[in-house]
């Protein structure tokens, strides 16, 4: 095995966490591949494009500390996405859109956090089946097809700006700082890591195990009604499928950013990294030329990389014999 | 075992009630009566010893106490006045605050948020934790135990041994008046041990009253100040340590006399079965030289952390080894446990449920996991023949299984361990490793054990025993090694097999 | 996946046994109820069809059975069956040999499982990330070879392989008893089988009991693999033609149909034949759905209603907690 080949792990490289190396890396490498890399037009860009992927990592970062997963993220900003764009459309209201997104999302994750924290079903099948059933009615809301006729304010979203600073990334600021607070400066952040680390201290706290599960696996849905508003202000339509597949880049971005599986380890600044490494290979490749086929290949060697480099360095024990 | 206790106030039983009174507790699960009109009490700056097997009703009497589990029957009195302890909150009410072996402790955040966990000082943004109080109250009750930690170390950096004194700050800064602690010293080192007793007679000094679990009797006489037994749920007897002996208490405990002294039949050791030399590995053992012949058993002893386990692992192939040769049956062994259960060597681990068996699967399918290649020709499996031969095993080594079909996660401790030998057993194996064999296992089982690893030896196998109990290795090992420090400090033969010798060599210099 | 309390049902068999006749009841009862509901269902024409659809899933599903006793899990074989697909396609088309066709799809196929294993088995990813990762890769790879375009017009011997009978039954209907026979026999009867169970149980006790853990792993991962392959193979021949995305969209079906077969995701616990049984339910459902006119963007909705229900009857029955 792998700590069998290496003996000792170099005393500086433990310090450093595995994300960071490889995002110095791949920033350094395209920055000399290609000039216009560093420009500020193209860096905000890459901020925005990974804006919806980060809104969805963040939560997932604590609901895969408390040991689980949600694969039904993907489906549910999609459903979010249509709903809400139907209600912009008819109603060309941003406010009522966002509410209306919001509180699917986070109807969404309240079943899912029932289906764990109650009737016990492991994440991954319960988030599965209402992948699927997310998806079926996101299919059913908008008939197969796209909403288009998307109001300017709900497009604002995406492509205005704020004091010069473009909203995504306001956004993006926004739910980082709140996510970290929420995480490292309250009771219920200790809450998320004890879920993860040892569930019987809770017990013995008095805290209602389940409420919490429930609580991140709602927050999860609701930020993913949130994203759903941003994706449809990106895309500027409604779509049934437009969130499919973004839970993955989720789970990866979190644990690329080094928050393990298990033990209840998380660390939100990796997951935020996670997601802008990501965001920075996608954009690089492009300036370099590379097809969009063969880009996504080295989202897959980056992933398998990324994981193997903080196997060496960080404090994760490999997970399987 | 030599205990270097600082002496501590004598408690006085005044005339006052006790600190905390248990009249009549009754408590049932399905199917079983795990307490049976318990009594019990206890006065501040006691230190009340509880004893009992597994299964006595130690634990459910613990959660009963801490609010955990509801009482059915009985009655709660605190200085004499009538209580009620039916949730977790009504405990911690009333001072009592209980150290499970599995801590209540969250590996990944600091020792402030854990002993805050679920109650602490909200900020003045509302929703926020007020770190400076935490601070400062996680560094108060650390000074109280003598603990020169930084509260905002995390906590899976820290030590079994430290972690457990973060455990017992916990109680502290809930204004715990009884500690209930179960079992503290299993996984300490001597020293971290003797860190313990002087907490607790600082604790003494300041009136906190402590049930104390244990099985070592070298303990429960050195520090007690009040003995209860425990057996099959009733309270058999509480008494003063000058009015016990230990046979007198484990008779009590198991309710027969059970012989102590393990019998063993000595026999003239044979071949050579194990050779090691200039053995060192990644694990930090160094130039480890040993060796075991058939008929024999030989003991390997030490203080936690001197390197046994790690010893028997890099024999049997499971961590890498560095330098240094290992010949079993004549032949060089450098493989891993794969090679090593083809050539007939066994490794009983030190944590048979999460090392040595897969308890959700039969005890047929255990029995046979590490014969497979040898037992069923061309790779061929059959279900029957496994049944078969688990049926042959359970026979041979008297395993108490409603069928070969059971999960050997439903098995006692002592007939799981059974069915761990069993398999290597069945394997053909002829040296065996055995990692604390007994631990956990009720004394009763324990003379089994003992017997059955007698029977192997007497049949031409050898073992190699690891054991943290001298009197265990005294009784039955013909010779035994002594580690200190990762190294073998000494061998000690038959004749110079006592417990005082093993001490002496395993300690470290004062 | 956090540490299983234990507390197991008293009989290890008999409640296996228990569980697979409980799914073949609830099979039995849709074949009932769908024959009542629709005329077309007892059909010949359409029995075959479900069995044909069946079999397709089964092939991807019986590999990922192996695997998820491993307490793993293989996201990338519907990519494989792509890459597979594609490659054996093109390599038909050009050389006009069948032959060439299996090879290819049945060595890329195995190939690609034996990466996953090393990266699960040696590298110790987890399988999830792993085979997450291998999904991109071979998806760009995919598309980087095809080129956006399609390859189609096989030859009608090889065609018949996905369309032709024997004896009255499908050939790909033969091929996936076969296929279920050989793997339940593996399983069940070999020691490798009884040793992916121990390795799926606990990984720990089974490498400290002498077994090649990594060996074994490897092992599994390529078998998913491979029978990835042959599901490709089965693909060209049914459609005649391949093109990039083939195969992508079955992983989550054949996910299911493993779950729904009663294959533990924590390792350990699970049949081949509960996995027939899975695919057979979830394949019956589907056609139930498509007979009673059900538009088709229910059925991931009803896929995943089943799924938990599945798991959640298992987790009540047998008493296994997270």
């Amino acid at each position: 095995m792998l700590d069998q080949i290496l003996p000792t792990r170099h005393p500086l490289l433990v310090r450093i966490p595995g994300v960071v190396v490889m995002l110095a890396v791949l920033s350094i490498g395209f920055a000399w591949a290609s000039p216009g890399f560093l420009s500020w037009p193209n860096l905000s860009n890459v901020l925005a494009q990974s804006s919806v992927l980060l809104l969805i990592a963040l939560p997932m970062t604590l609901v895969i500390m408390t040991e689980g997963l949600d694969l039904s993220i993907g489906a549910v900003l999609s459903l979010a996405s249509v709903s809400l764009a139907l209600v912009a459309v008819t109603t060309g209201s941003l406010l009522l859109a966002l509410l209306v997104g919001v509180a699917i999302g986070a109807a969404c994750g309240a079943v899912n956090g029932w289906l764990v924290a109650w009737l016990r079903i492991p994440p991954f099948v319960a988030t599965l089946g209402m992948f699927g059933v997310a998806q079926g009615l996101a299919l059913a809301v908008s008939d197969g097809q796209s909403i288009t006729g998307i109001p300017t304010s709900v497009q604002a979203m995406y492509s205005g700006t704020l004091a010069g600073i473009p909203v995504p990334i306001l956004l993006m600021l926004a739910a980082t700082l709140a996510m970290h607070a929420l995480l490292y400066a309250t009771p219920f952040g200790t809450y998320v890591f004890a879920l993860g680390g040892n569930r019987e201290a809770l017990a013995f706290a008095g805290i209602s195990q389940r409420r919490v599960l429930l609580c991140v696996y709602t927050l999860a849905g609701a930020m993913g009604g949130l994203a759903g508003l941003l994706l449809t202000a990106r895309l500027n339509s409604g779509h049934p499928s437009a969130g499919i597949g973004m839970e993955f880049d989720a789970i990866a971005a979190v644990a690329v950013g080094g928050t393990t599986f298990e033990r209840g380890n998380g660390w939100l600044p990796g997951t935020v990294l996670g997601v802008i490494t990501i965001g920075v290979l996608r954009n690089g490749l492009n300036l370099i030329a590379v097809p969009s086929s063969l880009q996504v290949c080295c989202i897959g060697i980056l992933v398998i990389l990324a994981f193997v480099f903080e196997a060496f360095t960080g404090e994760r024990t490999g997970a399987q014999v | 075992m030599i205990i270097q206790l600082p002496t501590a106030t004598p408690v006085l039983q005044s005339q006052e009630p006790p600190l905390l009174e248990l009249r009549g507790i009754s408590k049932s699960f399905p199917g079983v009566r795990a307490l049976q009109d318990v009594s019990f009490s206890i006065w501040p700056g006691e230190v009340h010893m509880l004893l009992g097997e597994n299964g006595a009703g130690k634990s459910t009497l613990m959660k009963v106490l801490c609010g955990a589990h509801q009482a059915d029957a009985g009655a709660f009195f605190h200085r004499g006045q009538p209580v009620q302890i039916t949730v977790p909150s009504d405990a911690r009410k009333l001072g009592i605050a209980v150290i499970f072996q599995e801590f209540s402790l969250v590996p990944y955040l600091d020792i402030a948020q854990n002993i805050f966990l679920g109650r602490a000082p909200r900020g003045r943004i509302p929703g926020t934790l007020d770190r400076k109080r935490m601070l400062a109250e996680a560094r108060r009750v650390l000074d109280l135990l003598g603990m020169d930690i930084d509260p905002r170390t995390k906590l899976h950096r820290l030590g079994v041994a430290q972690q457990q004194m973060v455990e017992i700050a916990k109680a502290l800064s809930q204004d715990a008046s009884i500690l209930v602690m179960d079992e503290p010293t299993a996984a300490l080192s001597e020293r971290e041990s003797e860190q313990l007793f002087r907490v607790m007679a600082r604790l003494k000094a300041q009136g906190v009253a402590i049930v104390y679990i244990s099985h070592r009797m070298a303990e429960v006489f050195a520090l007690g100040d009040r003995i209860t037994v425990l057996r099959d749920g009733q309270r058999i007897r509480s008494l003063l340590p000058h009015e016990a002996s230990p046979d007198a208490l484990v008779q009590m405990m198991v309710g027969r006399s059970v012989d102590m002294t393990y019998p063993r039949h000595f026999t003239t050791p044979g071949e050579t079965l194990l050779d090691v030399r200039g053995l060192s590995a990644a694990s930090g053992i160094h130039d480890i030289a040993l060796t075991v012949r058939a008929g024999e058993i030989v003991g390997l002893c030490g203080l936690v952390g001197s390197g046994r386990t790690e010893v028997a692992r890099a024999i049997f192939g499971a961590d890498p080894v560095i330098s240094g040769e290992i010949r079993v049956f004549g032949r060089i062994h450098h493989g891993g446990p794969e090679a090593a259960a083809k050539l007939g060597v066994a490794l009983i681990p030190e944590s048979r449920k999460t090392e040595g068996l897969a308890l959700n699967r039969s005890v047929a399918d255990n029995i046979v996991s590490a014969g497979l290649p040898k037992l069923f020709r061309f790779g061929l499996f059959s279900p029957k023949r496994a049944r078969d031969i688990a049926r042959d095993i359970i026979a041979r080594l008297s395993i108490s299984a409603a069928s070969t079909q059971v999960a050997v996660g439903t098995l006692s401790g002592g007939n799981q361990q059974k069915v761990v030998i069993g398999k290597w057993l069945a394997a053909k194996a002829r040296l065996f490793i055995l990692d604390e064999p007994t631990r956990g296992i009720d004394i009763g089982a324990k003379a089994q054990i003992f017997a059955l690893v007698d029977a192997l030896v007497a049949s031409g196998a050898g073992v190699l025993m690891i054991s943290s109990e001298q009197s265990e290795i005294v009784h039955v090992c013909d010779r035994a090694y002594v580690m200190r420090d990762k190294r073998i400090v000494g061998e000690l033969q038959r004749d110079e097999l006592t417990e005082q010798n093993i001490v002496l060599l395993g300690m470290h210099d004062a | 996946m956090s540490a299983t309390i234990f507390s197991a049902p008293r009989f290890a068999l008999s409640s296996e046994l228990v569980r697979i006749g409980f799914r073949l009841l609830a099979v039995a009862l849709l074949c009932i109820a769908l024959s009542l509901a629709s005329d077309a269902f007892a059909t010949q024409a359409n029995i075959m069809n479900v069995l044909r659809q069946a079999s397709l899933l089964f092939f991807m599903a019986s590999g990922l059975t192996l695997v998820v006793l491993t307490a793993g899990l293989d996201l990338s074989v519907g990519a494989n069956i792509g890459l597979s697909a594609c490659v054996a396609g093109t390599v038909m088309k050009a050389t006009g040999e069948p032959a060439y066709a299996v090879v290819a799809a049945l060595g890329i196929g195995a190939f690609v499982g034996l990466l996953n294993g090393v990266l699960v088995a040696v590298l110790r990813i987890p399988s999830f990330i792993a085979t997450y990762g291998m999904l991109w890769i071979l998806h760009g790879l995919t598309y980087a070879y095809m080129a956006g375009s399609t390859v189609y017009g096989f030859p009608r011997g090889f065609r018949q392989f996905g369309n032709g009978f024997f004896l009255g039954v499908p050939i790909p209907v033969l091929v996936m008893a076969a296929s279920l026979i050989v793997l339940a026999l593996f399983t069940g009867r070999t020691i490798w089988g009884q040793q992916i169970y121990a390795i799926g149980a606990n990984p720990v006790a089974a490498r400290l009991s002498g077994m090649p853990v990594r060996r074994r792993l490897m092992l599994v991962y390529t078998l998913s693999g491979l029978t990835a392959g042959l599901a490709a193979l089965v693909f060209l021949a049914r459609l005649n033609s391949a093109e990039a995305d083939i195969g992508g969209s079955l992983t989550l079906p054949a996910i299911a149909a493993v779950l729904i077969g009663g294959t533990s995701l924590f390792g350990g616990v699970g049949t081949l034949f509960g996995t027939f049984v899975g695919t057979l339910l979830l394949t019956l459902v589907l056609n139930g759905m498509n007979l009673l006119q059900i538009d088709s963007r229910w059925q991931p909705l009803v896929t995943g209603v089943i799924i938990v229900a599945a798991v959640w009857i298992d987790i009540r029955t047998s008493g296994r907690k997270t």
